[in-house]
């Protein structure tokens, strides 16, 4: 084991101890509050899995909210249809749709709904990253095509009411229920269960960070050809990476409706998606730990602020963007390994990556040699 | 038959013809020196071997397979290597870890997954030595001055443990001693795989060449043995530049 693995493993655990025990404690086991931290913990999911393609691999995805959103609706239909009995879900009747439309019938399934939320997300991330990447889309042209999948993406399911609900959403949804156990939205077991799922995903990042695959996806990230010349098929690895990403963005986004109790599509609007780069950035992209702890830091300061400044915590959130960006850039993270090695004397060792800026997203050298 | 069939290869950069008919071959095991002015198309001629560039003629063989086409991944997977005129290493990974993925016997995603990053130490530390490299295994490489660059992206091709390593020009910037432990390794390499190397430095050509193939201008213009290459006339006038 590397000693770098070691390092995020002890860290994971004290991070874990913190969530499990710390939180809980600290709002008296008050599943009220704890409701209000699974949020954030459920958001910590999909920062970490912008992490992942963005701080290992160099591709910033800034369509993440809409397999966040898909995952989301996923469950939210499953829910509905739970609640709406046998009948058809109440906004489809407002709407004049005859009978469940087709795309509706298997989410009756829990166990479809579960795989679809992750497979849902995989397969169209997939889809968008094999064209792209075949074609050796690299660096801002990643951004923007995703960005304007988003864009799109949000507007069909605005627009197809009858399906989606349109502008409303899914709402009045029925509490999930598993084999043996009725999720209480507001009990201890619930924020459980989302915190569980995060040590889960976090775990699985780091072994992806970890492992060759990881070491693989930073060499791409430096120098895409250079990497190819090794005889690595670098689409495959950019495609498989954002698959994962988009799994775990959509396994956030169930859960995110397990919280709210029901599916908006603001959650995929362009806001959402740059507030999650916003998260990754500040915690660190390159550390899905540190990606996640950003995710729930940021999220409480807005829990802060947003009462005090209603309208102006955009602006905030934008202020604090850039700071990062100017005085940070390899985020929270970064700024306490650079500390450990002051501390340590270490200088210009292992672990001290070049600071580079947010540009290190967009490594531009890639896309116009051929 | 040869393991590397040049046949007729063109390539065109916007009217300018870097390569202009070049033939030539390169036999299993011989270490072929490229020689030639600045601007002859030698990079050229590695570019196109493995993949960088695309002919706009001609054909590449290796091993009896047509390569012209094919994706450089799949060249590389074939048995081709390469060593960059300006080096070209992961200065973002440590020593250790560039040679981890320079080490690429097994480049499938399911392989990669399920190893640590760094499952490949033991193998490539007899690597490292052979370099001189050791005691920088966990220096970042973009930390390492130039010689060491060079040593560290030779160090990769030998990693890779490709049939033929293209290799364009090793030792600029090395010390004396330096380029004779560079010779001292490629002959060694030369037991079990094909080079060919790109070298403006003729003391080191002289200690390592099999056979010399001279360009000039995208094409071939003499080949042979050392001795034949310097008594060459053609050879003489095209470095003068007449
Ligand atoms: N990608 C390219 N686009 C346009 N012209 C190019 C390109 N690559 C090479 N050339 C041109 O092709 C010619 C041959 O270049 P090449 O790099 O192969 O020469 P070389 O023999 O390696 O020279 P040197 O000894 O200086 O490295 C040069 O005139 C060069 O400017
Ligand atoms: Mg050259």
């Amino acid at each position: 084991m590397t000693s770098r693995l070691f390092y995020d493993l002890v860290a994971l655990v004290i991070f874990a101890l913190v969530i499990v025990l710390g939180v809980p404690a600290i709002m008296g086991f008050d599943g009220f509050e704890l409701n209000t931290f699974a949020r954030y913990l459920a958001l910590a999911i999909v920062s970490l899995a912008l992490a992942l393609s963005w701080g290992g691999a160099g591709l910033l995805n800034l369509g993440q909210a809409a397999t966040f959103g898909m995952g989301s609706y996923a469950m939210a239909m499953h829910l509905k249809l739970k609640a709406s009995g046998d009948g058809l879900p109440d906004f489809m009747g407002w709407n004049n749709v005859p009978e469940l439309p087709l795309l509706w019938v298997p989410f009756q399934s829990l166990a479809f709904t579960l795989l679809a939320g992750l497979m849902i997300p995989a397969f169209v991330g997939g889809l968008i990253a094999i064209f792209m990447f075949r074609a050796r889309i690299a660096g801002v042209f990643v951004a923007i095509i995703t960005l304007a999948f988003l864009v799109a993406f949000q507007l069909v399911v605005i627009e197809q009411q009858g399906i989606t609900g349109g502008q409303n959403g899914l709402t009045g949804l029925a509490p999930l229920s598993l084999p043996g156990w009725t999720v209480d939205t507001y009990g201890v077991g619930f924020y459980y269960l989302v915190a569980g799922c995060l040590m889960v995903a976090i775990t699985l990042g780091i072994f992806i960070t970890h492992s060759k695959f990881g070491l693989i996806l930073k060499a791409i990230r430096e120098d895409a050809d250079r990497t190819r010349f090794f005889g690595y098929n670098v689409a495959n690895y950019q495609t498989v990476i954002f698959c994962i990403s988009a799994a775990l963005a959509g396994w956030a986004g169930m859960l995110y409706t397990l919280v709210l109790e029901f599916a908006s599509p603001t959650y995929m609007s362009v806001s959402f998606s740059l507030a999650i780069v916003i998260w990754c950035a500040v915690g660190g992209r390159e550390s899905v730990l540190a990606a996640a702890i950003g995710a729930i830091l940021v999220n409480m300061l807005e829990g802060r602020l947003s009462d005090v400044f209603v309208e102006g915590w955009n602006l905030i959130l934008g202020v604090i963007f850039v700071l990062v960006v100017m005085f940070m850039p390899r985020g929270l993270h970064g700024l306490i390994g650079s500390g450990w090695q002051i501390i340590t004397g270490k200088a210009g060792k292992p672990g001290m990556r070049p600071v580079d800026t947010g540009a290190a997203a967009l490594p531009a050298k890639s896309a116009q040699e051929r | 038959m040869a393991q590397l069939q040049i046949t007729d290869l063109h390539v065109e950069f916007g009217g300018l013809r870097a390569v202009d008919g070049l033939d030539f071959e390169v036999e299993k095991g011989e270490i072929l020196c490229l020689l030639g002015p600045n601007g002859a198309g030698k990079s050229t001629t590695l570019d196109l071997i493995c993949g960088k560039t695309q002919p706009t003629g001609g054909s590449i063989r290796f091993e009896g397979m047509e390569i012209s086409q094919m994706q450089e991944f799949r060249r590389a997977r074939l048995g081709i290597g390469r060593k960059f005129q300006v080096p070209s290493v992961y200065k973002e990974l440590t020593v250790s870890e560039n040679l981890s993925v320079a080490r690429s016997r097994r480049p499938g995603i399911l392989h990669a997954l399920t190893r640590f990053a760094l499952s490949d130490g033991r193998a490539v530390a007899p690597i490292l030595e052979r370099v001189g490299l050791e005691s920088k295994a966990d220096d970042l490489a973009g930390n390492l001055s130039h010689g060491e660059t060079q040593w560290l992206e030779i160090a990769m091709l030998i990693a890779q443990d490709s049939r033929l390593i293209l290799m364009d020009e090793p030792t600029a910037g090395m010390t004396i001693q330096e380029t004779a432990r560079t010779a001292d390794i490629f002959r060694a390499l030369s037991d079990s795989h094909t080079l060919i190397v790109v070298e403006h430095d003729m003391s080191f050509v002289r200690t390592v060449a099999d056979r010399i193939v001279v360009m000039n201008r995208g094409a071939m213009l003499a080949e042979g043995t050392i001795a034949e290459i310097e008594s060459n006339d053609d050879v003489k006038t095209a470095y003068l530049g007449h």
